[in-house]
């Protein structure tokens, strides 16, 4: 059975950039979502295998939903999108809970390592 | 992977984000909202950094790095937002807008972004860029140090109890602060990590080659360690155990010391990202999902409509000559159905008017500073929609509407005092919906035209009778759309750049729409664009010859009389229409289509049809009524059919032809 991914990010193109890429090696993309707020609701719903998160979203953070998913699911596997220049918030996310992070422009080969780093 | 099929979303998520910037720049310029315009600005920002540097737009990445550099610093109060910074604010957001359509057009060096990249860089060197909080600066500014010899290990080896461990990063490694903090993280999984070199801060600031060192007391073995520290991932090397070698100086031990950091200070380490950051709600950036779709369908879907509705005619009249129920009842079905997928499709057509309107505030500013003047744009009913095709078409006008206002209706500040009103002017562009038009509003509260100066001009041309001493709106309105009339100010040439209100009333017109125009001495201007929903649906006055239909759009028929004997005049030979004070040229429709005979019936009627300044009567045989009409469009102009616009299927299935106004005044 192919892991399910929730993909967290407020543009679209990256959205549909992580999608492809995790969709061509085989997981199952089973939500999206733009804001911090939707990540945690839909986190709660769907209940995914992994997430991946932007750090930078409108109406509540990466970290703060990193925090609020963990709150919820001690064990959930969040895989943090960063861009260059942010080594502090990323790691400010992973005390939050995140367990690894890749770094924009993403390169599919390193998406599916951090991926398989997170799911163990 | 292939990049260019994500162009197409980059860009248009790309327009978004700049015209989100050009917003909260100009909330910025205003003093308003606190830090959000800065915290919405960056994140615009940081979004296209991240997504150009995606798709390899390299200027665009660049560039837009060092505005997040320097609006980061803005954020932080490091950098006071003063006049020198807005402009360098809003040229990047130009050059920014250039450089994104120049990668996209597969052209990039079309657009030089190296003159503002060097203008950012040193407005952030003169305002003191160096610092450990302009992370943005260092990551993308100061390339890497040099990787070291694979085999040496420049990290010195920390004291304290426990297994020494060290651990090489590779030298591509992203972000290797954060993975070597990984690295920490998943050593303490392991037991207590009691010291590590460098310091924990330094890590996280990237000050350090590509190795690390620690202090690690636990009951495992050395390689379930070396296995777990490498699920860290980035790890190329890892090594257990003292160094073979250690003979450090003096003082780089004493040095080692003092790095070395306990990791309880880590939690307080890093800095809480500021409220801008992605953790307060914004409006700034609109999200719109869409999927980019031509024109050109949405037109072949009209048509297709349309050939429904004629089939949908047909059968209507095949199943009441059967009458049969189970006929009857699906044929309504369908028809309701056919009814459902034209709204669909004329909805499909709308966007809502902020999708242009977002540029004006901008140009505005723009306008207002170029002529020394203050104005206030406020924009309302920004999400009323349109036909996207009439959104396009209307632009245009409206930025000429704009420009006469900022140009000539508002008065410079010194002049406004003296009025006694506030020196900044204040325009306001509003778009409202009523049933089935959208009225479009530009006004001011400027000057206002100056009646007495047209009606002079007016009666020294020969347009209005000499013994008039004033000027309805409408008659203003018709006077100042003429093409060409002006008085010695600048008063119809008002955008400024020879193109008149006639301009913008001709394109309205042929719009299918309206313009309206009331101006007060000294209170100000409004111009009232009234446009039809869609530009494939007409409201239109249905006529009748014989037993032919005809349709005359109602944005050009001012009224309609019954054509009594008494009010036709002979003139030179040609027949006039006496309406009111008022002498109509007289067109019957009858004969240019080439009818013969006369109508059945005693009285025929006369609809009043205007274009621009001129009308006439043209006379038809009688009137059916008014009803909305969807615009077949001919797919050239035929033999003989130069006087319409199109056709279009009645409600019986029956076809119609629309007359065009314009080709026959």
């Amino acid at each position: 059975m192919s892991h399910t991914v929730l993909i967290c990010d407020d543009a679209i193109f990256m959205r549909t950039m992580v999608g492809d890429i995790l969709q061509q090696a085989g997981f199952e993309i089973v939500g999206e979502a733009e804001t911090g707020v939707q990540a945690v609701e839909k986190y709660k719903l769907l209940k995914p295998d992994l997430v991946t998160m932007d750090i930078v979203m409108p109406d509540m953070g990466g970290i703060d939903a990193v925090r609020e998913i963990t709150k919820f699911d001690p064990s959930a596997k969040v895989l943090m999108c960063s861009a260059m220049g942010q080594q502090a918030l990323v790691v400010e996310a992973i005390q939050a809970g995140a367990k690894d992070f890749v770094v924009k422009p993403f390169q599919p080969s390193r998406v599916l390592e951090a991926v398989q780093r997170v799911l163990g | 992977m292939d990049s260019a099929q994500y162009a197409e979303l980059f860009l248009t998520e790309s327009r978004e984000h700049v015209s989100a910037i050009n917003h909260s720049l100009l909330e910025l310029e205003r003093g308003e909202g606190g830090a959000e315009p800065v915290g919405a600005i960056f994140r615009s920002v940081h979004t296209i950094k991240g997504m150009s540097a995606t798709m390899g737009y390299g200027p665009v990445a660049s560039l837009s790095h060092e505005l997040e550099t320097l609006l980061d610093r803005v954020r932080q109060g490091r950098r006071t937002i003063d006049p020198p910074l807005m402009d360098l604010l809003f040229r990047s957001a130009d050059v920014l807008e250039g450089a994104i359509e120049a990668a996209v057009g597969g052209d990039a060096t079309r657009v030089d972004v190296e003159p503002l990249v060097a203008a950012l860089k040193a407005d952030s060197a003169r305002n003191g860029a160096s610092g450990p909080a302009a992370g943005g600066a260092r990551a993308g500014g100061v390339p890497a140090p040099s990787a070291p010899d694979v085999g040496a290990w420049t990290a010195a080896a920390p004291a304290g109890a426990g297994l020494l461990v060290r651990v090489r990063l590779a030298t591509d490694t992203a972000l290797k602060g954060v993975r070597a903090f990984l690295v920490v993280q998943a050593a303490r999984a392991l037991g207590e990590v009691t010291s590590c070199s460098p310091a924990v801060e330094q890590l996280q600031a990237d000050e350090f080659d590509h190795d690390l060192a620690l202090r690690l007391q636990t009951t495992r073995t050395a390689e379930e360690v070396e296995a777990a520290l490498r699920t860290a991932g980035d790890v190329v090397e890892v090594r257990t155990g003292e160094d073979p070698v250690v003979t450090p100086s003096l003082s780089d031990t004493i040095a080692d010391m003092g790095d070395t950091g306990e990791f309880s200070a880590l939690s307080g380490a890093p800095a809480r990202a500021p409220a801008g950051d992605g953790t307060s709600a914004s409006g700034a950036v609109r999200q719109q999902r869409s999927v980019r779709i031509d024109l050109r369908r949405l037109d072949n879907l009209m048509n297709l409509i349309g050939e429904l509705v004629i089939t949908r005619g047909r059968l209507s009249q095949i199943s009441v000559a059967l009458n049969d129920p189970a006929l009857a009842e699906t044929v309504a079905q369908a028809t309701r159905l056919v009814a459902d997928l034209q709204d669909e499709i004329m909805t499909s057509r709308m966007v809502p008017v902020w999708q242009v309107f977002d540029r004006f505030p901008r140009l505005v500013r723009d306008a207002a500073r170029s002529v020394g003047k203050s104005v206030d744009l406020v924009i309302e009913g920004k999400e009323v929609e349109l036909d996207r095709s009439m959104l396009d078409e209307v632009g245009d006008p409206i930025v000429h509407l704009l420009r006469n206002a900022v140009d000539h209706g508002i008065e410079t500040p010194d002049v406004r005092r003296a009025a006694g009103k506030p020196e900044q002017g204040r325009l306001t562009l509003s778009a409202l919906r009523d049933r089935s038009a959208v009225a479009i509003r530009v006004s001011d509260d400027g000057r206002g035209i100056d009646r007495d100066r047209v009606l002079r001009r007016a009666i020294a041309d020969g347009l209005v009778e000499s013994t008039r001493t004033e000027l309805t709106d409408e008659e203003l309105l018709r006077l100042i759309s003429r093409a060409g009339f002006s008085t010695a100010e600048t008063i119809t040439d008002l955008s400024g750049r020879g193109v008149g209100i006639d301009a913008v009333y001709n394109r309205v017109r042929a719009l299918g729409g309206s313009v309206d125009i009331r101006t007060a001495p000294g209170k100000g201007t409004t111009v009232t664009l009234r446009l039809p929903l869609t530009l494939a649906i007409v409201r239109s006055l249905l006529a009748r010859i014989g037993d032919e239909t005809y349709a005359v759009p109602m944005t050009h028929v001012s009224e309609t009389v019954e054509l009594h004997p008494k009010i036709l005049r002979t003139l030179k030979g040609r027949e006039m229409l006496m309406l009111r004070d008022e002498v109509l040229p007289v067109m019957r429709l009858r004969q240019l289509m080439g009818y013969d005979g006369a109508p059945k019936r005693g009285l025929e009627q006369v609809v009043i049809v205007e274009m621009a300044e001129r009308r006439a009567g043209l006379v038809v045989d009688d009137l059916i009524g008014q009803q909305e009409i969807v615009v077949k469009q001919f797919d050239g102009v035929r033999e003989g059919l130069a006087l319409f616009g199109g056709a279009t299927i009645l409600g019986d299935g029956a076809p119609a032809l629309i007359i065009d106004v314009s080709s026959l005044l």
